[in-house]
């Protein structure tokens, strides 16, 4: 905890609107995210144990450990737009134990460990630059 | 669990933390027994107990093994259906149907139960199969049968894609021929003619067509063991139709399918180049005249009512196990009215109150413990004969195992009644002891 | 070791309802001394063997053993003083019959500090073999006769080196030759190593031996003068 504290206040010397986040641990997607790149922030967290809140994309598989959390509802209503762009700031969960479905709109928290670069998951085949690892979720 | 000690948990490996648990779930037991039996040589009067009320001791100890070895099994069968649900559907990453009933399609599909479903037409079919999204996309033309055995229509490719390689045999190449599934019970070179509908519905052979079985796909643990894979082309031929590829076709089953002379699928199979090309296509499939659903996500849906359901009948299980406890920890108080004289003999010699105090709680822990033991060992077993029973009955593989969670349940168990059985213990430290010895 | 002596003044036991069970105002036993107490049935002879013991607490008065006054004790202490001071025998033998003969000569050692349980264990099975039933020492006790079951029991009471024995009827339910044999036993065993012996009795054989005989009448001792100077 101390340490997580202490890592968020590091670059809010450097990038002062990171401040505003240091009264809640919960970070955005979009924080971890500079367009297409990680953010300072993202980079400074790299390794450490941070939450994360957002939406679970419904599971290809079930009865397993991995999932994509997205910063929007991956929504199945007929009345939005199906074109469908695959976001880009998504990030790929590794749970520690199984984890029960959540409905897709219903926002969560992922606590994990923050993991950066590219690495293809050996199962689906999923390239993911951003994963939470040995990670645990709860109600937002 | 409060957070501290939750985020300290979860810096452990999963092993080291199921570990803990277990240990958390057993340390008032140890504790109790550290404190209770501290500078005493229980062992020999222990089992002069045992081997006195054997009959009681067996007894109660069955009695508390039978309703561990339900909790256990419970849970272990859920986690047991779970996998072996999970694992037959993981093939099935996207399944492309007419709108209906996602339960029905997924079923249909994956799990191969007879289903009437709508067919998906062949300009949409070829909509889907051009995507440029789709890795894989096949046909599963279900509804025919041979001996109450499904007989789908498909491609090669997905055969390829199904069996990872087959473990005898070719893959078909001509309308004629067909694969069976590792539980079948037909040969590489055997002879076969489908019958159309399934089950009490089969409606008599289809005249005079025959397959013959060119190869035999490796275990799957899925409802597909037990089914063969037939060219698509064939499963519309003998129906009368068109199949799927414009005249002058040269005779090659598989893709890809002319638009204007495809029959219609019941359902289709995807595979995505990606992962998000899956929730594209998801997306773009869920039309007014498709439906695009995960099976791994309806799959969870099931799940987490079969998890609910579980929870609720966890609750009679420990209701049960509560209930059984008490009645054995009454029956030790009655024991203990038996066997008084021999804790009075006891104090009359010297023996400190604590000394009979362990001795009766030592008695019904054992019991406890012995009971726990033998029900985890007991709730394997009955999901080992129950899973077996689900495997033959769906040909979907699912397998017992024993689970952190029941060794938990037991460990907590364990440490309840351990706290339980101080009150019988107690008890006989306030009998008189005179009139006791006196008998 | 040798035994210690007993001196009891104005001991009152009373049972259910306040009814005067047992009333003794002086009592001197020397140390090493064998006695016998005579009496009818229901006379009080067990509640005077059970207050010597410390199993039944006086509602008055004093019982010193030694130096020990057990009657100032709480429940724990007189079972504490009963483990180290006082080896007791029943009238039935009372054995754990699905223990062996040297388990039950040796019980006492499950509960006894652990530096204590090999000496009594060593000295329960020395005493198995004085009396002659050393050879089947691991044999289950229920597979014993009457007066070698009864012997056991004697074994158990002597084995801690308990320099008191309270005996509560030892002969009662042997024949004539085994009464006789097991008086003998326990009058000897008594006397070589100088311990202090009450034995609650009817039988003759028993007084005969004894240093000393006490009749219990009603409650009341009955003590010739001369005895009680």
């Amino acid at each position: 905890m101390r340490r997580r504290q202490f890592l968020t206040l590091a670059p809010a010397l450097i990038a002062a609107p990171v401040v505003l986040r240091a009264q809640d641990d919960t970070l955005k997607l979009r924080e971890l995210y500079e367009g297409r790149d990680f953010s300072p922030l993202a980079r400074d967290l790299e390794g450490t144990t941070i939450d994360v809140d957002g939406y679970m994309a419904p599971p290809l598989q079930a009865d397993s450990s991995f999932f994509v959390l997205t910063k929007i509802p991956m929504s199945v209503c007929p009345f939005c737009e199906t074109e469908a762009e695959w976001p880009d700031d998504i990030v790929a969960i590794y749970t520690r134990r199984k984890f029960d479905t959540v409905p897709f709109n219903r926002k969560i928290v992922v606590t994990g460990a923050l993991a950066l670069g590219s690495y293809r998951d050996p199962d689906t085949g999923f390239l993911s630059m951003v994963r939470l690892e040995n990670a645990r979720l709860r109600f937002g | 669990m409060p957070d501290p000690i939750a985020d300290l948990l979860a810096r452990l490996p999963l092993w080291m933390e199921n570990t803990v648990i277990l240990l958390g779930a057993l340390l008032p037991v140890l504790v109790i027994g550290a404190l209770v039996l501290r500078g005493f040589a229980i062992w020999p009067l222990l089992s002069a107990l045992l081997r006195r009320q054997v009959w009681v001791s067996v007894v109660f100890t069955m009695l508390i093994a039978v309703s561990i070895g339900l909790g256990v099994g419970l849970i272990a069968q859920e986690r047991g259906l779970r996998q072996g649900t999970a694992r037959a559907a993981d093939k099935f990453e996207l399944v492309i149907a007419a709108p209906g009933s996602e339960i029905t399609a997924m079923l249909a599909a994956v799990y191969l139960q007879p289903s009437a479903i709508p067919l998906i037409d062949g300009p949409t079919y070829a909509q889907v199969a051009a995507h440029p999204n789709a890795d894989l996309v096949a046909p599963l033309a279900f509804g025919d049968s041979y001996e109450n055995a499904p007989v789908v229509g498909s491609t090669p490719a997905f055969v390829d894609y199904l069996s990872e390689g087959l473990a005898e045999g070719r893959v078909f190449a001509t309308e004629t021929e067909a694969i069976a599934g590792a539980r079948t019970p037909l040969a590489v070179g055997d002879s076969f003619t489908p019958q159309h509908g399934q089950g009490n519905e089969a409606e008599g052979a289809h005249g005079g067509f025959e397959y013959q079985v060119v190869g035999r796909m490796p275990l799957t643990g899925s409802p597909w063991d037990r089914a063969y894979i037939v060219p698509a082309e064939s499963v519309w031929m003998v129906h009368g139709l068109a199949n799927g590829h414009a005249p002058g076709w040269d005779g090659t089953v598989g893709g890809p399918f002319d638009p204007d002379y495809f029959p219609g699928t019941p359902a289709a199979l995807v595979k995505a180049d990606s992962l998000g090309g899956a929730y594209v296509m998801q997306a773009q499939f869920n039309t007014d005249r498709t439906m695009a659903l995960f099976p791994g996500t309806v799959l969870s849906r099931l799940h987490a009512l079969m998890g609910d359901i579980r929870q609720v009948m966890s609750i009679l299980a420990i209701v049960t196990q509560v209930l059984v406890t008490v009645g054995v920890l009454a029956g030790l108080m009655m024991l203990t009215r038996l066997l008084a004289r021999r804790l009075a003999l006891l104090r009359a010699l010297g023996a400190p109150r604590r000394f009979n105090f362990a001795l009766t709680w030592s008695y019904a822990v054992t019991l406890i413990v012995l009971g726990a033991g033998l029900g985890l060992a007991l709730g394997v077993l009955l999901t080992r004969a129950i899973s077996g029973v689900i495997t033959d009955r769906t040909d979907i593989l699912v397998t017992a195992s024993l689970g952190w969670s029941e060794l938990h349940l037991v460990g907590a168990f364990v440490s309840l009644t351990a706290l339980l059985a101080l009150i019988p213990a107690w008890l006989t430290m306030t009998r008189p002891v005179v009139r006791d010895l006196r008998g | 070791m040798t035994g210690i002596s007993l001196s009891i003044s104005d001991l009152e036991v009373t049972g259910q309802g306040g009814r005067r069970i047992l009333s003794v105002p002086r009592l001197e036993v020397p140390a090493g001394t064998a006695v016998a107490v005579r009496g009818p049935s229901g006379a009080g002879k067990s509640t005077l063997l059970y207050a010597l013991a410390g199993i039944i607490a006086p509602s008055r008065g004093c019982i010193t053993w030694g130096d020990t006054d057990i009657a100032g004790l709480d429940d724990s202490g007189r079972a504490a003083f009963r483990r180290g001071t006082v080896g007791f025998i029943f009238q039935e033998h009372l054995l754990f019959e699905e223990l062996s003969a040297l388990g039950n000569a040796g019980v006492t050692a499950l509960y006894a500090p652990r530096r204590d349980r090999r000496r009594i264990r060593d000295s329960a099975e020395g005493l198995l073999t004085r009396f002659g039933l050393g050879k089947s020492a691991a044999r289950r006790s229920d597979t014993f006769s009457g007066g070698e079951r009864q012997r056991i029991a004697v074994v158990r009471a002597l084995a801690g080196d308990a320099p008191v024995i309270l005996a509560d009827e030892p002969t009662a339910s042997l024949d004539r030759a085994n009464a006789d044999a097991l008086a003998d036993d326990l009058m000897r065993l008594a006397r070589d190593d100088g311990r202090t012996l009450v034995a609650v009795s009817h039988d003759p054989s028993l007084h005969d031996r004894a240093d000393r005989v006490i009749d219990v009448r009603d409650g009341q001792l009955e003590l010739p003068e001369a005895q009680n100077a």
